[in-house]
């Protein structure tokens, strides 16, 4: 078992980049918080052990022995973990469409798991201030809907979850990155405390495809030099050819060249290997269709993993508030290709950081 | 500070007691010997050792007779007395040994103009800090300035000297410096009070003489060579009158092996020290009262009497060095002697003396082994030094200062440009000394108000690449002090710095003597207030006024002015919990739930006793649980917000 505590965690992640922002060691002591896209150490924990370091997705696991304690052996793929089905979809309701990033189908199937009763309580990135996400828990299916943007920079979900279930809610919803996904599974597998956490409640991960995120700092320095921050109204990426980030605003788009918004990568994405959520019930992200951006943007593509995941997708279209459409032929293997080229960056990067880059970072 | 004798006042001022021994703590013997000498004015600053001498006076004041005030500062304070002397009446000012630092511009000044009616200068000196943050010594401000200096070596002659020391100001026309230390100031003795004196002459400053007339002309220190000349002179008539003072004793044989040549507490330690040794017979010592200039007849007699010399004093060879001179000048008359002291190692050049330190230092001249203690004596000694609990120091429970700290260290964390704060004088200095108060924050400690300069000059250093944000902490006190040059420097200089004022509504660290920022004055009158937030933004700063005890607000606020450029001012208020008006006064009863305190685990590990530490806080190693002490806990509530688990509640406690 890989163990350690506050020391550990801030010698191998927080001082070393390697922080995804997640939120998973915050809210279950007082020692960490978050601050404006960053971890920061408040005080002092001398323990030997901690669930911050146990928990931190960054910190040494091994996924290959993880993903079979949670899914079914046989839906298991090299490339893109647990996939019981592939599909593209989008909100039925056009106002859900609206308000969402694409297809909507991430607010679509959390109102539906809490107008269900599948959970009382979903935690999501909302949105803060000057492009920097807060995290919020919402009660009611109508909220899902004001927060269906896709925010670019980090949200402490996971955080926000260890608030949530120390409280009264009793199944606990949450749509995650890869990295808080990939936190809360090994939250799952501690030994329950006295103080536990609460991880028991966990009743649906809802993941998001993730590329990478952009450091808030770093974003708003760059973008704050090409438009007013406050009229910024969201954001989107759109298939490489067109080599940008699209800055949607009151007075129009901006559109950001990748060159500029590359740096601001956060350090951490780039040694990340799972671009699709591998530890979620349900993952979503944006899909490619032979009839270009205009018509893909309006649609998701959706991985189902788990069997909660199948009845809730199966729910949704039972219900009609899910619409489906045929997937493409070679659009598994596409995604497939692009997964495993992330995981391959990502051992690059390790490998740099091991020869000394790290070095670098913790001077 | 609970048996102070004298608390009622009576025996310093009772003439119904005069004639008759009473106990008096030292700086009240100083304050009855003012009296005696009839002073009119007394000013000072508050700060430990000396702060119950103008106390102690604050008491008489409202007869009327007395004028009495807590100045801003030393400084001022010495001007305030010195107008008094001007106008030809009584005046005093007391202040700790670093208070004649603040002081000294002006006591060159003052010492080259001359003084009138009889002024006296009282500083408090403090060797081995116990309550300071150095050892200065005021002594070498006497060579420095030119002016005598007396020091008392027992109780009766504190009070005896004080009034003394008006008589010599007024035959020399200058100001005598007076000085105690720790162990003469706070300690009690015996003291034989005089007559209070018929208070007689009006105030006036007769002023209308040519400058050459230091009976009539204006007081300034010019011409100065002819000035200075006369400064000299004077001092001289003070030498010859120290050469018959019965300040200076000797006691011991006539013809001793070994001479002690000693003043001030000092004297205390030599005596019990030949007495431990049984040495009466070899060691004769003298005891100096009047220090500098040191009278040369004087010394010159007692050192034909022995071949081997001890001199023992606190911290630097002051005396030593004088009586090096003297025997250098009068080397043809008393011969070669061997010398013991500071520059051979014979005593520390650090820290206080005390009786067993001046024993071993004779013993080994000597050639005498010290008494060792009793077997017995000392097993019980380990005993009871097992029993004492082992305390540190830290803010009290309910103190303002620990919130604010609190909330400054989760700031600077939060900020993450690894900021730091610039401390200062006042019981918010602890944030420096002691990691436990101040939470690893506060990484400068000098003189008063030197944070806040200190920080200035950090945040111009911003072209040089420096990045982290710079923070000066300031009590209301010390803001008056000598803060606010600082500040209006950093404003006009346009330096980064978030200025924290703990406004805690008094000079806590000292006992609350009032300041400027208070209603009252020294004597108990009202007094206008002095409005901190108004000077800054006067001064051009933003000024943000918080409570520290709001943790999440207080922090919100702090994080937002730590990335705004220029300076801010950020008023953390909340009165100390010694005040009269919170003390003993509960604002919450305070409870742990121990079903909901998490302990030693993980998701706490014992936040509250292990990292906040406020003393009102327990660890019982038995349940594993926090709990609270009811009888020390001041009743804040703070640490309810600082629970991860919700577990100490607060509740409202009842108006009573």
């Amino acid at each position: 078992m890989f163990q350690g505590g506050q020391k550990e965690l801030k010698e191998t992640v927080l001082d070393t980049g390697l922080c995804t922002g997640c939120g998973a060691c915050i809210n279950v002591c007082p020692y960490q918080a978050s601050y404006r896209d960053w971890t920061v150490v408040l005080h002092h924990c001398d323990l030997a052990q901690g669930r911050c370091y146990a928990c931190c997705p960054r910190t040494p696991a091994d996924p290959g022995s993880l993903l079979p304690r949670f899914y079914d052996a046989a839906d298991l793929t090299p490339e893109l973990g647990a996939v019981k089905g592939f599909y593209i979809a989008r909100a039925a309701d056009e106002v859900v469409r609206r308000g969402a990033q694409h297809g909507g189908t991430v607010t679509t199937l959390i109102a539906l798991a809490l107008r269900e009763g599948l959970i009382d309580a979903a935690v999501l990135a909302g949105e803060g201030d000057a492009l920097l996400p807060r995290p919020v828990t919402i009660r009611e299916p109508s909220a899902a809907v004001r927060q269906g943007k896709s925010r670019f920079v980090v949200s402490p979900n996971v955080a926000e979850f260890n608030r949530t279930a120390q409280g009264d809610a009793e199944r606990i919803g949450i749509v995650a990155t890869p990295c808080q996904a990939q936190a809360l599974a090994k939250m799952r597998i501690q030994p329950v405390t006295a103080s536990d956490g609460g991880i028991g409640k966990l009743k649906l991960v809802v993941g998001l495809f993730c590329g990478w995120a952009l450091s808030w700092p770093e974003l708003t320095s760059l973008l704050g030099k090409k438009t007013d921050l406050t009229a910024v109204t969201g954001m989107d990426i759109p298939p490489s050819r067109y080599h940008a980030l699209e800055v949607y605003t009151k007075e129009g788009i901006v559109r950001v060249s990748l060159d500029e918004v590359l740096p601001c990568i956060r350090e951490s994405c780039l040694s990340c290997g799972d671009m699709t959520a591998e530890f979620s019930d349900i993952s979503v992200g944006s899909a490619r269709l032979p009839e270009g951006w205009e018509e893909a943007r309006l649609w998701n593509q959706v991985i189902v993993r788990s069997e909660r995941g199948r009845e809730l997708l199966e729910t949704a279209r039972r219900q009609g508030v899910l619409e489906f459409r045929e997937v493409p032929a070679g659009n598994l293997e596409k995604l497939k290709a692009a997964s495993l080229n992330k995981k391959a960056a990502a051992g690059r990067s390790a490998a740099r950081r091991d020869a000394g880059g790290l070095k670098e970072r913790t001077g | 500070m609970n048996n102070k004798p004298g608390e009622d006042g009576m025996s310093v001022n009772g003439s119904r007691k005069e004639g008759a021994e009473v106990l008096l703590m030292g700086n009240e013997a100083i304050a009855r010997g003012a009296l005696e000498a009839g002073v009119r004015v007394a000013a000072g600053y508050p700060g430990t050792p000396s702060s119950e001498i103008i106390e102690t006076l604050s008491r008489f004041s409202e007869t009327g007779k007395l004028y009495v005030e807590w100045s801003t500062n030393e400084k001022v304070a010495m001007e305030v007395a010195a107008a008094a002397s001007f106008a030809g009446l009584r005046s005093l000012c007391v202040m700790k040994q670093n208070g004649v630092n603040v002081a000294s511009d002006f006591l060159l000044h003052l010492t080259g103009s001359g003084t009138r009616g009889g002024m006296v200068l009282v500083t408090c000196d403090d060797p081995g800090a116990l309550s300071s943050v150095n050892e200065g010594e005021s002594r070498h401000f006497a060579r420095l300035m030119e002016i005598p200096l007396i020091e008392p070596a027992d109780f009766g002659e504190a009070k005896e000297m004080t009034r003394w020391a008006f008589e010599l100001s007024e035959e020399i026309r200058n100001v005598v410096m007076v000085r105690s230390v720790t162990r003469m100031s706070h300690a009690s003795g015996n003291v034989v009070p005089g007559p209070l004196p018929v208070l007689k002459g009006k105030a006036e400053f007769i002023c209308d003489g040519p400058v050459s007339d230091v009976e009539r002309g204006p007081v300034i220190s010019a011409p100065v060579i002819q000035k200075h000349r006369l400064q000299q002179e004077k001092l001289r008539r003070a030498v010859a009158l120290f050469e018959t003072s019965p300040f200076n004793a000797y006691a011991g044989p006539d013809k001793p092996e070994l001479l002690i040549i000693t003043s001030s507490a000092c004297a205390l330690y030599s005596r019990e020290a030949v007495a431990l040794l049984g040495a009466e017979g070899r060691a004769g010592i003298l005891k100096l009262g009047t220090t500098w200039p040191l009278p040369p007849a004087l010394l010159k007699r007692h050192l034909l009497m022995a071949e081997k010399v001890l001199i023992v004093e606190e911290v630097l060879p002051f005396l030593e060095d004088q009586v090096k001179i003297l025997a250098a000048e009068q080397a043809r008359e008393i011969g070669i002697k061997t010398f013991y002291g500071k520059n051979d190692g014979t005593l520390p050049m650090v820290g206080e003396l005390n009786p067993d330190l001046v024993a071993e230092a004779v013993g080994r001249i000597l050639g005498i082994s010290p008494p060792a203690l009793p077997a017995a004596y000392r097993e019980k000694l380990q005993e009871f030094a097992a029993m004492v609990t082992k305390r540190e120091q830290t803010f009290c429970p309910g103190c303002p200062h620990r919130a604010s700290f609190w909330i400054i260290r989760e700031a600077l964390q939060r900020d993450r440009r690894r900021g730091f704060v610039c401390g200062d004088i006042g019981c918010y200095a602890m944030a420096a000394l002691f990691q436990a108060a101040g939470f690893h924050t506060a990484k400068t400690l000098h003189a008063m108000g030197s944070g806040t300069g200190i920080a200035s000059g950090f945040g111009k250093l911003g072209p040089f690449g420096m990045e982290q944000p710079v923070i000066a902490v300031c009590g209301d006190s010390t803001f008056y002090h000598a803060a606010i040059p600082a500040l209006i420097n950093a404003v006009h200089q346009k330096a980064d710095i978030t200025f924290i004022a703990l406004d805690n509504s008094g000079t806590a660290m000292t006992g609350f003597q009032p300041h400027p920022g208070i209603a009252v004055n020294a004597m108990g009158e009202t007094a206008p207030r002095v409005e901190i937030g108004a000077l800054c933004s006067a001064m051009g700063a933003p000024v943000v006024c918080e409570d520290p005890f709001d943790l999440v607000r207080t922090r919100e606020t702090l994080n937002r002015l730590l990335e705004s450029p220029g300076v801010k001012v950020l008023i953390l208020k909340q009165s100390c919990a010694l005040s009269p008006e919170k003390k003993g006064k509960k604002q919450f009863l305070v409870q742990v739930d121990e079903a909901l305190c998490r302990g030693e685990d993980c998701g706490c590990n014992r936040l509250c006793t292990r990292i906040f530490r406020c003393p009102g806080l327990l660890w019982n190693r038995e349940r594993k649980k926090a709990e609270i002490d009811e009888v020390i806990c001041a009743g804040c509530g703070f640490c309810t917000g600082i629970c991860p688990a919700g577990a100490i509640l607060s509740e409202e406690a009842a108006k009573s």
